[in-house]
């Protein structure tokens, strides 16, 4: 957001292509939100939050995919699909672009590792929470349960990157 | 949050607004999101219609594609099935003769059952299916275990109507839209059902575990009273699920209860029944935010 303040919009876009190739990135969050609607029909809930993956990959790639408000939108159009209680993915995700804020502001340099790292702290305070949530409305399961769930999320995560990789290339005509 | 060294705002005002009203922007989402949040907590009838609204748009979604998936799984199960088909059709016609007999002897147990009950004066409570429809999805996303069921209220299906297949209990209805529910399952961790084992009638409290299995715990406490291999059934008590219905197998003891697994698979079973609540006016009660 800082740096996306300074920067001129037409920056980082090539010519006329601009509002197209802007909206794609939240696009592919409302995609991977999509991805719940797959008739799996699972008896743990292992499978990694695609939606949250596809947005922090973004917001690690770049420090400006979306203005940081749209994060409250896209997080309701998440809970909507997903069947979260509304509200958890709209506070988390605008956490999200909060904390990378606070990140991009402290970080001077990042490879790929520290990357990674921050995606899994992320994801862990995302499970956290969820797992916070899920208590307080009389599911309260042993925190070990859903240790799976991070670790499948974490290994998922570098999947997400490459994919928003490619797509932050194709967009760009590159 | 500290300005980023790097890169100050500077002199321009038209950036140094642009900056700070992104934060707020991005603050004021998190309040929203909190506000929503709390009120989900307090009171989730609140989100009724719009939830219902989405489940109605996204159900057909996931019904259309878990069509596809029956399609391909019954195409290679057929090729599986007619690759031992000799050895299948002796198994299965040993089977049949010995299915044959027990059912002579159940139906003779009905008979007299009928007759006792008439002799006291009891009057049976039938339970009547209100919807049929399939599991088509799941909350594979969350630790929460939720199913999407293809019927709605249209269908007259209403939230805390129990759900059952053949084999045994799925859970109950907790939101349903106009031509979808959502079905929470017995093996999510809110979902206490008061059951009782079908050897020897001890009344247990069945809970779920988030995983896909099931926590059983006898009422008293004291000796263990399963074995692996009980069979536990709903009690009726409380008035949401029917009496009788088959919920799990017991598979490991622990110290104070047993590990079940649940008779009836979502992913597995292609059809699911929703019934009428046991007693209506549990229904009431159901619906409530601390039940949820």
């Amino acid at each position: 957001m800082a740096r996306s303040a300074l920067s001129s919009k037409q920056g980082a876009f090539k010519g006329g292509a601009v509002s197209a190739a802007s909206y794609i990135p939240a696009a592919t969050v409302v995609a991977a939100s999509a991805l719940s609607l797959l008739p799996i029909v699972s008896v743990t809930g292992w499978w990694p939050n695609a939606g949250f993956l596809m947005l922090i990959a973004w917001r690690l790639l770049r420090i400006d995919p979306w203005p940081a408000w749209w994060a409250a939108p896209l997080g309701f159009i998440n809970d909507l699909l997903t069947g979260a209680p509304i509200g958890l993915s709209v506070t988390l995700w605008s956490a999200v672009m909060l904390a990378m804020e606070f990140v991009d502001s402290r970080t001077q340099w990042r490879d790929y590792w520290v990357e990674w790292a921050i995606a899994t702290i992320l994801i862990t305070a995302d499970c956290w929470f969820d797992w916070q949530i899920a208590g307080l409305m009389g599911a309260p399961v042993p925190f070990l349960h859903i240790v799976p769930a991070i670790v499948l999320s974490m290994f998922a995560f570098p999947i997400a990157a490459m994919i928003v990789a490619r797509l932050d290339r194709w967009r760009f005509g590159r | 949050m500290a300005a980023p060294a790097g890169s100050r705002p500077g002199w321009s005002r038209k950036a140094q607004y642009s900056l700070f009203f992104g934060l707020v922007a991005a603050i004021g989402g998190l309040v929203v999101g909190l506000i929503l949040l709390v009120l989900s907590l307090l009171a989730p009838s609140a989100y009724a219609g719009i939830r219902g609204a989405a489940l109605d748009v996204t159900a057909p979604v996931t019904g259309a594609l878990n069509e596809v998936v029956v399609t391909a799984q019954g195409i290679v199960g057929g090729a599986g099935d007619y690759w031992n088909a000799a050895e299948q059709n002796a198994s299965l016609k040993r089977e049949r003769t010995a299915m044959r007999r027990q059912i002579i002897r159940a139906k003779a147990v009905l008979q007299e059952n009928a007759q006792l009950k008439a002799a006291l004066g009891l009057r049976e409570k039938t339970s009547q299916a209100v919807a049929v429809g399939r599991i088509v999805g799941s909350s594979f996303e969350s630790s929460r275990r939720f199913g999407i069921l293809s019927v709605g209220r249209g269908d007259g299906v209403m939230p805390g109507m129990p759900v059952r297949t053949a084999d045994g209990l799925v859970g109950r209805v907790i939101e349903a839209g106009s031509s979808a529910a959502r079905v929470l399952l017995v093996s999510d961790r809110s979902n206490i059902v008061p059951a009782r084992l079908l050897r020897g009638g001890v009344p247990v409290i069945s809970t779920g575990r988030g995983d896909g299995t099931i926590d059983v715990r006898p009422l008293e406490v004291g000796r263990n009273p399963f074995k692996r291999g009980d069979i536990i059934v709903t009690s009726g008590t409380g008035g949401l699920y029917p009496p009788l219905v088959p919920i799990a197998r017991i598979v490991r003891l622990d110290d104070d209860g047993a590990l079940a697994v649940p008779l009836a698979d979502p992913a597995q079973s292609s059809f699911a029944i929703v019934e009428r609540a046991f007693e209506p006016a549990a229904l009431a009660v159901a619906g409530t935010p601390a039940n949820r």
